[in-house]
């Protein structure tokens, strides 16, 4: 038996290995140069002034993806639970389908539309609009589609946050106490589903953060397509950099994880019986 | 009896679509609901539906000599020769191999963690997993070069050059998707091993079944629409993937799908609709793979249930 169960450990550790080791190597690559420690390589970060640019570009464009996600897909989602729940399957589709469909044919075809819009002669609403929705310095084009883009995920998370909550009792408890439906979903509700907001706040942020097809086939510059301009002459600058951001992204998605699990109600159940334990064991003591 | 299965989280759920869910939508629109559906609505109609409608229009739509356009399929067949069908055929491979690598490992590793019962690893598991199921990008192609590129760190160490191993290659495009796809089938297939409970294999060895038996008869086929989710997830993963593939490879190096997407769209406007039909290509396949795959997921649920 004791030989068995070192077995199990086997493909668990090999997998370990296999996730940690390129994390260490250009860990190492980074910082070691000709066996030495030296941050030499992050000097980039203030001397190359496009990679600032790219880095407030991509800021930007995360902190306007986020207040946009959640200022639509949450009063989409509490209407649907009130007022419409023959819609919710529907919803679930549209919000499902870009999982399907390669970010790399989202952007083939967002590009076809701003062709064609600025196709449309100088100065006509369709060329204007194309024009607007890729002003590099505020690409709202990249805006829009990376909501489409986190929908799948956000949508389960909120989605599941809600069933969770006796909402259709909260909103008419409290319009009998004389709020108001959105002051009470602003109020109760938001306050109930704090978990599911933050991973969907949080998801969103690694997704900007790391996003490539888009930005890259509309030739807007965010730090990933940076690292890939940058790789070619500068290789050791690039690596410094990914490292930065792949643990960024990293622990975005890991206080994701966390904060969806420890705001769920099987997280609290967990929680409140692993307390219990721990009071009835001090109480035997 | 409800088995504790727990369905993959992502792929439409049977009957969606049933007719008297789409009357009873119809019903609900006319409720206050609509007002407040009206911003995501049409977050998804600018950014998505328009996009790929657009998209299908151009791939779809053929320009005769005297200027006049009709329907055709003349830029589908563009792509049946040359770089275009090998980028097809490419993405195909990778995705196959890269996905049936994954699950392999991925549920040997999924069926060990819950065979070692430490609370402790589960959680870290859980986690991690799907921490590293959303990786991918840039970041984790450089990782890959300095670790197993010609140059690289463990590629020196190991001396892979004398078996002949490359990065830039269909099997090194298949050992760096493993990083997230291994990752993502532990994810999926975990709670289900998880749910196979001591008593089950108590039962069968009363009843006289071996270990092969239990596997053959009960776990297996509780664990096959977790199995088969998780291998969907991972394929559709494998066959989007770009930013990594792009930084690997490059242009040209071994034509991919995504690859030649971009490249198309970088070119003259005239090679713009050959892109869409590319792009409409890729979605088609990813829809079939989908429903193919969902399918069987139902066909093994029922025969469970």
């Amino acid at each position: 038996m004791g030989r068995l169960r070192f077995a199990n450990w086997v493909p668990v550790l090999a997998v370990a290995l296999y996730v940690t080791i390129p994390v260490l190597c250009s860990i190492y690559y980074a910082v070691f140069p000709g066996g030495s420690f030296s941050l030499g390589a992050y000097s980039v970060i203030t001397e190359d002034a496009s990679l600032a640019a790219a880095a407030s570009r991509t800021f930007l464009i995360t902190g306007l993806t986020i207040v946009v996600l959640v200022a639509t897909l949450v009063p989409a989602l509490v209407a649907v639970h009130l007022w419409a729940p023959k819609l919710r399957p529907v919803l679930e589709i549209l919000c499902t389908l870009p999982l399907v469909v390669p970010p790399i044919a989202i952007a083939a075809g967002v590009v076809a539309l701003l062709r064609w819009g600025a196709q449309q002669g100088r100065g006509s609403m369709a060329s204007q609009i194309s024009q607007f929705l890729q002003n590099p310095d505020l690409p709202l084009i990249l805006v829009g589609t990376y909501v489409v883009l986190c929908l799948p995920f956000t949508f389960r998370s909120i989605d599941a946050g809600l069933r969770t909550i006796p909402l259709k009792a909260m909103v008419e408890g409290s319009a009998v106490l004389g709020s108001s439906t959105w002051g009470t979903i602003w109020r109760v509700v938001i306050p109930n589903i704090r978990g599911s907001m933050l991973f969907s706040v949080f998801f969103a942020t690694a997704l900007c953060f790391g996003e490539f097809s888009l930005a890259a086939t509309l030739g807007q510059q965010t730090v990933p397509v940076w690292l890939y301009d940058v790789s070619s002459n500068n290789f050791r600058a690039s690596i410094a950099i990914a490292v930065l951001l792949n643990l960024t992204t990293w622990a975005l998605l890991f206080v994701a994880t966390l904060s969806a699990d420890r705001f769920s109600p099987a997280g609290r159940a967990a929680r409140a019986e692993r307390a219990l334990q721990k009071s009835s064991q001090k109480a035997a003591a | 009896m409800s088995l504790p299965i727990t369905q993959p989280a992502s792929g439409p759920r049977p009957g969606l679509l049933s007719r008297a869910r789409w009357q009873g939508a119809g019903a609900a629109l006319r409720s206050p609901a609509a007002l407040s559906l009206l911003p995501l609505g049409l977050i998804l109609a600018l950014f998505f539906i328009l996009p790929i409608a657009g998209m299908a229009v151009i791939a779809l739509s053929v320009e005769a000599e005297d200027g006049s356009t009709t329907i055709g399929l003349d830029h589908f067949m563009a792509l049946t020769g040359g770089s275009h069908s090998q980028a097809i055929v490419n993405s195909l491979q990778v995705s196959l191999v890269g996905s049936a690598v994954a699950s392999v490992v991925g549920a040997l590793t999924a069926f060990c963690i819950s065979h070692i019962r430490s609370k402790k690893l589960d959680s870290v598991v859980a986690v991690f997993s799907s921490v590293l199921a959303n990786d991918g990008g840039a970041p984790l192609a450089f990782s890959f070069i300095v670790t197993l590129g010609n140059a690289g760190v463990i590629y020196a160490a190991l001396n892979l050059s004398a078996i002949g191993f490359s990065l830039y290659s269909w099997q090194g495009l298949v050992v760096m998707y493993q990083y997230f796809l291994i990752p993502t089938m532990v994810m999926v297939t975990l709670p289900t091993f998880m749910g196979i409970r001591k008593e089950w294999r108590e039962a069968n060895a009363v009843l006289g079944g071996s270990a092969p038996t239990f596997w053959l008869r009960v776990g297996l086929p509780i664990a096959a629409p977790a199995l088969l989710g998780g291998w969907i997830l991972c394929f559709g993963a494998a066959f989007a993937t770009h930013a990594s593939a792009a930084v690997l490879i490059g242009a040209g190096g071994f034509p991919l799908i995504p690859l030649n997407i971009s490249s198309l769209l970088g070119q003259s406007p005239a090679s713009q609709p050959i892109a869409m039909a590319l792009g409409i290509t890729m979605v088609v396949i990813a829809v079939v793979v989908l429903i193919v795959f969902n399918r069987l997921q139902r066909r093994t649920a029922r025969w469970v249930g």
